[in-house]
């Protein structure tokens, strides 16, 4: 029994191992380098040089950072349940590295190709927050049990959006293998007709992802890191490193399925550097716009994120999964169907920039006094107050 | 103890949940500590722990002679270190009746206001980062800040304790490149002013954040004793700058800044735009300054004081600083009690706290804008 | 929405200026003339002998009581056959720089401006690893102005 891997006939467990061993190393370097590249990134929005000193530009900082992660103590509380504490990692750590299998980066660039990709995508990624919630309670610690509560409100929370973002799509395209939805855009990516479960998924990431605004489990000025406030060194590390990986996998998914992918405008018969530059720059564009989105928005609270999604984001993308099944039950012609599907989505995105707009009302006048016209109290308690 | 009635107390047993916050927690601005009892993410009680950081500066203060304790009022109030050694200066003024020359008073204000500013850009910064902003605040306020401690720097030579105000005028006279450098400063305030007012004060989250949240009635907030920005936000136009001129306030043209709401997003609009009004006042300043003495003509080596006993107050960023001395006559105070601000601020943050949430809590603390030296001194 | 367009227009525009960060140990700001870092004793080029004639004024004043100062006679004075004023001189001369809080006052009490704040960033760069290091005595006090290193700056 053998495989094909990159034109060699090899062993299917060679090929295996092959394909695991590259995901790894891939994915370290990956890390590595978004680590660098969002450091780099913010400072310059924040008008600093970001790491400097470790190598070339500081090129090195990450391989310092890792190195010294890799050599620190590993600490556990004495009163931590030793078990659930020192499993939580991995329950975050190979979940994210599973949705890696499906994704893929060019034309026949991919560890496996699932007929049912995005579904598999979207159940492996939700695995993780058991982690969270094992890393919240193995700590005992109060800020860790609180950072995991609402780190499980808001992934259980977010996943529905984003599952009906996703599957909105996979109706437009007619299939949930993410080669075949890649394939079906096209001329004109899907991001153009459905504008609305765009927004959703970017939003949902964002929560996925725990990046401001949506930072709320591991809020640093409220629960100090949330569940990772116990950990260190490499246990630690692993939850860094499935946090960037899962930014990396998820850009890759929105690239894929919303902009179109290695195809889109180049078309698909380009060669195999072309797809693989197009797929980065809109992952990249994608993780700019995260980490723009980072330095800019304070946290929301708790029962703001989930009322944003339980009565905002979730009954409209029933409003556009419903839109997308009629189109593909009456099956109308296909210019008709995208303008329909656009007119419908966009609809959508404005209501959810109007209920933004409103449900926090509006900016109040600023409140200035004449020069003249304060003058003192009669009393420092007066009766005026009262 | 207060509670907050919850719909499922008596379907449901729960137990509270007691969250030690701080002495060392990244939001509570030093080592203040706050037990919080949280039902969930809902703030049931708040208990403050204050005194992490007492130094006993009162007291050291009553062991030193007049221009030594200069050096305490700088470390009671380490964001606003001018107007803590102004307030300490007008008391030995006051006490030894000493004339001070019209341009010491003149840089006094300037500097004071600009103290004020750097103060508030603080206040800014750091708030930014309670709301949750990846320290693009803090970066952008910081930039601001430290161009202003470069210009402390070069008047006084020290970017943090400066130790530049006497009793009678100040230390020494400000180079000669002073308007330059102040117009320079100003330029980039404005900048980082607006920077900050197009980052937060019109944001959708930040409003969602901060609106309406920590509330605090004008007449609660004369009772506990609040003064400054936080008493302002709700609506009482107290400033002592107005009500109460000292220096040459009352010659100048500015606005008191008052809130509506007293809320956690008023107590933030009213600091930024008391920042625009600290620029107008330095430029009114600026046209007034003239060339002339900064110290009294005749001025003892060693200060003394007659009996007596003096409460002075002015307005610092964060409220009424006030100094009450008391003097048996000699060089040094006989007793010596600051009137901070921030303490009288502190005390109304479990009122507004109770029946929040947790991530509110911090966010309300930000917004009192408190510094621990000063509260515990 | 208009509130978040504005914030991330904002941050935007900061993206495309110029960082403001010095690296801070390869590139020195410019002190300004007024920089207080520790007080350091100053070396009367002429006569080739301290201008502290350890009167104590300093000692007094110093409100952390950071300073230890003895007097004797002056060997070189006039009297005794050299060419200086100065009928008392410093002896020893201790500050412990760990307490000392810079406010400038021994300065300002000195008759002789015989003291003065460094103003170097040689001043401020001062860590050590055990804290008796940071108590000087007379000659490191010395030694950089004996040796020109400091343009040192006293009020009037």
């Amino acid at each position: 029994m053998n495989n094909d891997l990159f034109g060699f006939e090899i062993n299917v467990w060679a090929d295996a191992a092959a394909r695991l061993g590259l995901i790894v190393g891939l994915m370290t370097v990956v890390v590595m380098g978004l680590i660098y590249g969002e450091r780099k990134i913010i400072a310059r929005f924040q008008q600093r040089l970001g790491p400097t000193r470790t190598g070339p530009a500081g090129l090195l900082q990450s391989v310092a950072d890792a190195l010294k992660l890799v050599a620190k103590e590993d600490v556990r509380p004495r009163s931590a349940d030793p078990w659930v504490f020192e499993l939580a990692p991995y329950f975050v750590f190979v979940p994210i590295f599973l949705m890696f299998v499906a994704i893929p980066f060019a034309l026949r660039w991919e560890i496996r190709v699932l007929e049912l990709g995005l579904f598999y995508v979207l159940a492996v990624s939700s695995v993780n927050i058991v982690g969270w919630v094992m890393a919240g309670w193995g700590s005992d610690n109060r800020y860790a049990m609180l950072g995991a509560l609402r780190a499980a409100a808001q992934a259980i929370s977010y996943e529905l959006p984003l599952v009906m973002s996703l599957i909105s799509v996979g109706i437009v395209a007619d299939s949930f293998n993410l080669t075949e939805i890649v394939r079906s855009q096209g001329q004109v990516p899907n991001i153009v007709w459905q504008p609305l479960p765009f927004f959703l998924f970017f939003v949902a990431i964002l929560a996925e992802l725990n990046r401001t605004p949506f930072d709320i489990p591991v809020g640093e000025s409220e629960v100090v890191g949330g569940p990772f406030v116990e950990y260190s060194g490499i246990r630690w590390s692993m939850f860094f490193l499935a946090e960037y990986a899962a930014l990396f996998i998820l850009a890759l998914l929105g690239a894929a399925v919303f902009l179109g992918g290695w195809a889109w405008p180049l078309g698909e018969e380009w060669g195999l550097g072309w797809q693989l530059v197009l797929t980065a720059l809109k992952a990249g564009a994608l993780i700019f716009a995260v980490f723009w989105v980072r330095v800019t928005m304070p946290r929301l609270r708790i029962d703001q994120l989930m009322a944003f999604s339980w009565k905002v984001l979730l009954p409209i993308s029933f409003v556009q999964v419903l839109a997308n099944g009629l189109v593909l039950v009456y099956e109308p012609p296909q210019h008709i169907a995208n303008i329909l599907l656009a007119a419908v989505s966009g609809a959508g995105l404005l209501l959810v920039v109007w209920i933004m707009n409103h449900s926090v009302g509006k900016p109040r006048p600023r409140p200035v006094l004449s020069p003249r016209a304060a003058t003192a109290p009669t009393a420092t308690r007066s009766e005026a107050a009262r | 103890m207060t509670t907050v009635p919850f719909p499922h107390e008596h379907e449901f047993e729960t137990q509270d949940l007691m969250i030690n916050m701080g002495p060392q927690h990244p939001s509570t601005h030093g080592v203040f500590r706050m037990v919080l009892q949280v039902d969930g993410e809902v703030v049931r009680d708040v208990v403050p722990y204050i005194g992490y950081m007492h130094r006993g500066g009162e007291k050291l203060a009553e062991t030193m002679d007049f221009r030594q304790g200069i050096g305490w009022m700088d470390r009671t109030e380490y964001l606003a270190q001018h107007n803590a050694e102004l307030s300490y200066v007008m008391a030995v003024e006051a006490l030894a009746e000493l004339e001070v020359p019209e341009r010491a008073q003149w840089i006094r204000m300037i500097l004071c206001e600009l103290n004020r500013l750097s103060s508030h850009f603080m206040f800014t910064g750091a708030f930014g980062t309670d709301a949750g902003i990846f320290g693009t605040a803090f970066v952008y306020s910081f930039r601001e800040r430290e161009v202003i401690l470069d210009l402390f720097e070069e008047i006084s030579g020290d970017r943090l304790m400066y130790a530049y105000f006497r009793p009678g005028g100040l230390a020494w006279d400000v180079p000669d490149n002073f308007a330059r450098r102040v117009a320079e400063v100003l330029k980039s305030t404005r900048q980082g002013i607006k920077d900050m007012d197009g980052l937060l004060t019109e944001n959708e989250i930040f409003r969602a954040r901060t609106v309406d949240i920590g509330k605090i009635s004008a007449a609660d907030a004369i009772d506990w004793g609040c003064t400054g920005p936080v008493l302002r936000a709700s609506g009482v136009p107290l400033d002592l700058r107005r009500t109460e001129p000292y220096l040459y306030y009352d010659q100048l043209d500015f606005d008191i800044i008052t809130g509506t709401n007293g809320d956690v997003y008023d107590r933030f609009v009213v600091r930024v735009e008391e920042m625009r009004q600290s620029v107008r006042i330095i430029e009114q300043c600026m046209e007034r300054l003239r060339p002339g003495p900064i110290l009294p003509d005749r001025l003892p080596r060693m200060l003394r004081t007659p009996p007596g006993e003096v409460y002075l107050r002015t307005e610092a960023p964060r409220g009424e600083y006030g100094i009450y001395m008391v003097s048996r006559g000699g060089n040094r105070p006989h007793r010596l009690k600051i009137r901070s601000s921030c303490f009288a601020n502190l005390q109304a943050l479990r009122d507004m706290t109770i029946g929040s949430y947790v991530a509110d809590a911090v966010v309300i603390l930000g917004s009192l804008d408190i510094v621990l030296c000063e509260v515990d001194r | 929405m208009r509130g978040l367009l504005k914030s991330m227009g904002v941050t935007l525009a900061v993206f495309a200026r110029k960082p403001v960060t010095r690296e801070y140990p390869d590139t020195h700001r410019p002190l300004p003339e007024r920089d207080r870092a520790f007080p350091l004793l100053l070396w009367d080029h002429d006569l080739d002998e301290p201008f502290c004639t350890g009167c104590h004024a300093c000692e007094r004043a110093c409100p952390v009581e950071c300073m230890t100062v003895l007097m004797k006679d002056n060997p070189n004075h006039r009297t005794q056959g050299g060419d200086s004023t100065r009928r008392k001189i410093v002896d020893k001369f201790w500050i412990d720089y760990a307490r000392c809080m810079r406010c400038n006052i021994c300065v300002e009490v000195c008759n002789f401006d015989a003291i003065a704040m460094n103003n170097t960033w040689q001043g401020h760069e001062t860590s050590v690893y055990d804290r008796a290091d940071l108590i000087q005595d007379l000659p490191q006090l010395l030694a950089e102005h004996k040796a020109g290193a400091i343009k040192p700056w006293v009020p009037q």
